[in-house]
């Protein structure tokens, strides 16, 4: 028997907005589930209610219907942030903490213990602590300590939103490996990049309705519910789009493999064109000259990295976790003082100034927004650095942004109250009203829905357009590659490359050394020999059809 | 360089029973309240500094110390003006200035410098510190996992023991919370470095807000989690990893037992009233 959600509505408060309006489906056993939708439609308040939180721990709402299942069913949750939901020193210690919350004897523990760790291939980490795991590894530790307890309905909130693209691999695996063992998975995430690949079926809500209940492939082949939903979709599924307008017999594909295998005899395969060197002159913002950052304790986070960044460009910053990423831009803005090296702003040094002072010309924007937000209204929040450094700004400069990036209706709102996605959108829309003409940005997608993804990709065209440089780190490698001019690629606190993005495509070795795939429609192009390799999707499909067999 | 938790390691102090530790503390805080003897604090202070060497934790003991100096100096001061005003009460050390001093109303108050002042000042900076950093100590070596275990074993309710492993849990987190918040404010444009005490001040207290909302939200995310883990403080709980004492812990038991012996005979036969 399935696990029944029925006819659920749900407000907060007894006067409040219903969030949740006569929600019903099914959640099949042993299969994955994904639950998506915009920020608000009412998700969270359903992995809730699905984990008893409501009306257990918020009773003070008003729930109507049920969620049918046998009695005696266990959920347990998987949250977004894993260091919030582990107790323990451990890795251990965190696996055990839930068996022996339920009373279940030692040797017992034991037993559960060397289950979760060979399902899940954790046993190299089981005596390591917590404190020093990787993002992902302390995310799959996450999963390791909820399995342990055999939950019936395993939910996964958002698992891999602040992950790296070697940590959302690994929780990718274990979500395979559950679907193989036949757990029932919940997934509540508006990215399906990473997931795609091993959804069974889709809820799709908006505004706290059940817009659509169907399988993934069906989801997939609804495009205009995709987009009224603004679900981060895998290039593949895009590519897919937009080759069935144009192919008959295309069928949904979610790797390239297969939709090479689809394209091959349809696209003429041509010699890469080579064009003649970009004239272009780049003439350097910032340059790093020798930076060294040892810390404390002797770990050395970047070793002699020189970098001459352009002004006027869209520049990324590229490497797994604990490549030196963040420490590099971190110099940028004066947070780090090198141990050694030079960091330079239009040809004078930085290292004498304060970060405040830095400001006026490089600005940083944090990952999370909730560091950013403190003042009561959105209003005066997107004001704060103009008024921090004097910059004048008009009533109409606020409106006119508001209404473009669609907050107006929230102008009074505390900040803290919008949604992780619109939190983050402000801190960056804050920094419009600065003096600074380089502006970085780091994982500016963090918390996202799709709506919000693509009017970021319009504002940092209008930044560049404007003049502006910058600077982002973000771990979606497509969006990287759709909006970027130049690339840093750092490893191990090692410079691996630097230039321009049609230059690092021709360099697989070294998204080969940093363990990161470039983007399908890259990949896509270069093996059916396109003469040219494109980043974007529209650029694919003007090449496909300009290079089809007639 | 982390600061208020636990350091990885594998010395002598990180394999005693936690039991072993909590003791350890407890007799050292209340030996620190009871030595007024400077010799006999100096010698403590020796028998400190071998330990921390032996166990390889002095940097983060250093680092303590570089937090602590203003309050060192603080309590030093304290003690060294108030000497001023009186004339030693005990030991033949040297004076190195008196004279009666003009007051208020035409009275006139007694001003002596002498070794005493210094010694006082010394004496009492040296408890507080060795007082601090015995729990240091403890804190250094001892995970929140040990604690919570240590302190079942002694019978405290799972509730309480839990309250209080967590609170060393989550105490780094604020700190490295308010220090992202400051951060984060100072690449917005807020001047943190280089302005007045009184602004310093005040910016203390504007990211005061964004860290309430940030311990707010990570209170709320724990509640979660311990929900989703059945954490239920009526339920017998059972325990996975067992401690007990081995031969570490009666080496280290022999040692402190010696150190105290030695530090109460250098006590009495040095002992000068502060």
């Amino acid at each position: 028997m399935d696990y029944r959600v029925n006819n659920i509505s749900y407000k907060y408060t007894k006067d409040g907005e219903e969030v949740l309006k006569n929600v019903s489906f099914s959640i099949e056993k042993g299969k994955v589930t994904a639950i998506v939708g915009p920020s608000g439609c009412g998700k969270s308040t359903l992995v809730q209610i699905f984990s008893q939180v409501i009306p257990k721990l918020i009773n003070n709402g008003e729930l109507e219907g049920s969620f049918d299942v046998p009695q005696d069913t266990f959920v347990s949750v998987v949250s977004q942030n894993p260091e919030n939901q582990l107790f323990g020193y451990g890795v251990e210690d965190a696996i055990a903490f839930g068996l022996e919350n339920i009373g279940m004897p030692q040797e017992e523990i034991v037993e559960r213990m060397e289950y979760v760790l060979d399902l899940l291939n954790l046993q190299y980490l089981r005596k390591r602590s917590v404190d020093n795991l990787s993002g992902g590894q302390r995310q799959s530790v996450c999963i390791a300590s909820v399995l342990a307890m055999k939950p019936d309905i395993l939910i996964m909130d958002e698992p891999v939103s602040s992950l790296d693209p070697n940590g959302k691999k690994m929780v990718q695996d274990i979500l395979g490996q559950l679907s193989n063992s036949g757990n029932t998975t919940v997934l509540v995430d508006n990215n399906l990049v990473w997931s795609a690949g091993i959804v069974d079926h889709v809820i799709g809500l908006l505004e706290g309705e059940v817009v659509f209940d169907g399988s993934r492939d069906e989801f997939f082949k609804n495009f205009e519910l995709q987009e009224k939903l603004g679900v981060i979709l895998p290039q593949e599924v895009e590519l897919y789009r937009e080759l069935s307008k144009q192919f008959q017999d295309i069928d949904l594909f979610y790797t390239v493999d297969e939709a090479f295998a689809q394209l091959q005899g349809k696209v003429k395969k041509k010699e890469i064109l080579q064009k003649e060197a970009l004239k272009e002159e780049m003439e350097p913002i910032i340059t790093v000259q020798q930076l060294v950052k040892q810390f404390n304790d002797g770990f050395t986070a970047l070793d002699h990295v020189d970098a001459q960044l352009p002004k006027g460009k869209v520049i990324a910053i590229l490497g797994q976790n604990g490549s030196g990423k963040t420490t590099f831009v971190r110099h940028l803005n004066g947070l780090h003082k090198p141990t050694s090296g030079e960091v330079l702003y239009k040809g004078t040094s930085i290292l004498g100034k304060t970060v405040a002072q830095i400001s006026k010309n490089i600005i940083l924007v944090f990952q999370h927004p909730e560091h950013m937000l403190f003042e009561e209204t959105v209003e005066k929040e997107l004001t704060f650095c103009a008024r921090m450094q004097e910059v004048p700004f008009s009533e109409e400069h606020i409106t006119e942004v508001l209404e473009h990036y669609h907050l107006e209706k929230e102008r009074e709102t505390f900040p803290l109250n919008l949604s992780m996605g619109k939190k983050h959108m402000l801190t960056i829309l804050s920094v419009l009203f600065s003096s600074a003409d380089v502006i970085i940005l780091d994982e500016p997608t963090l918390g996202m829905d799709g709506f919000l993804i693509e009017d970021l990709e319009k504002m940092i065209a209008d930044l560049k357009a404007a003049g502006k440089t910058i600077i982002m780190i973000s771990h979606e490698i497509p969006l990287v590659f759709r909006v970027s001019d130049y690339a840093v690629i750092l490893n191990k606190g090692e410079k691996l490359f630097e230039g321009t993005k049609e230059k690092l495509v021709e360099r697989e070795d070294i998204f080969e050394k940093i363990n990161i795939m470039l983007p399908p429609v890259v990949q896509l192009s270069k093996k059916l020999g396109l003469d040219e390799v494109v980043f974007q999707v529209d650029d694919f499909m003007k090449k496909v059809l300009e290079q089809r067999n007639e | 360089m982390d600061y208020l938790k636990y350091v990885d390691g594998d010395s002598l102090l990180h394999k005693l029973d936690p039991r072993t530790k909590f003791v350890f503390f407890i007799v050292m805080a209340i030996l620190t309240s009871l030595v007024k003897s400077g010799v006999a604090l100096l010698f403590l202070l020796v028998f400190f500094v071998g330990m921390w060497n032996v166990c390889k934790i002095q940097k983060y003991i250093f680092i303590l110390f570089q937090k602590l100096k203003v309050l060192l100096i603080f309590i030093f001061l304290l003690w060294f003006i108030l000497g001023l005003f009186e004339r030693p009460q005990a030991g033949n050390g040297p004076v190195f200035y008196e004279a009666m001093i003009p007051f208020v109303g035409g009275q006139k108050i007694l001003f002596c410098f002498d070794w005493y002042d210094i010694y006082k000042g010394l004496v009492y900076s040296l408890r507080i510190f060795l007082m601090i950093a015995s729990f240091y100590t403890v804190l250094l070596t001892t995970n929140f996992s040990e604690i919570i275990l240590g302190l079942q074993k002694w019978k405290i309710s799972y509730a309480l023991a839990f309250g209080i492993g967590l609170v060393f849990q989550i105490i780094p987190m604020i700190i490295t919370e308010l220090k992202a918040i400051m951060e984060a404010q100072s690449s917005r444009g807020l001047e943190i470095e280089e302005c007045s005490w009184t602004t310093k001040i005040k910016n203390y207290v504007t990211f005061s807000l964004p860290l309430l909302f940030r311990v707010i939200s990570k209170g709320q995310s724990i509640s979660l989690a311990m929900h989703y883990y059945q954490l239920n403080f009526s339920v017998h709980r059972t325990a996975y990893k067992k401690i007990k004492a081995s031969k570490y812990d009666a080496y280290f038991i022999l040692a402190n037992a010696v150190a105290i012996a030695i530090t109460v005979v250098l006590h009495m036969q040095f002992y000068i009233a502060v």
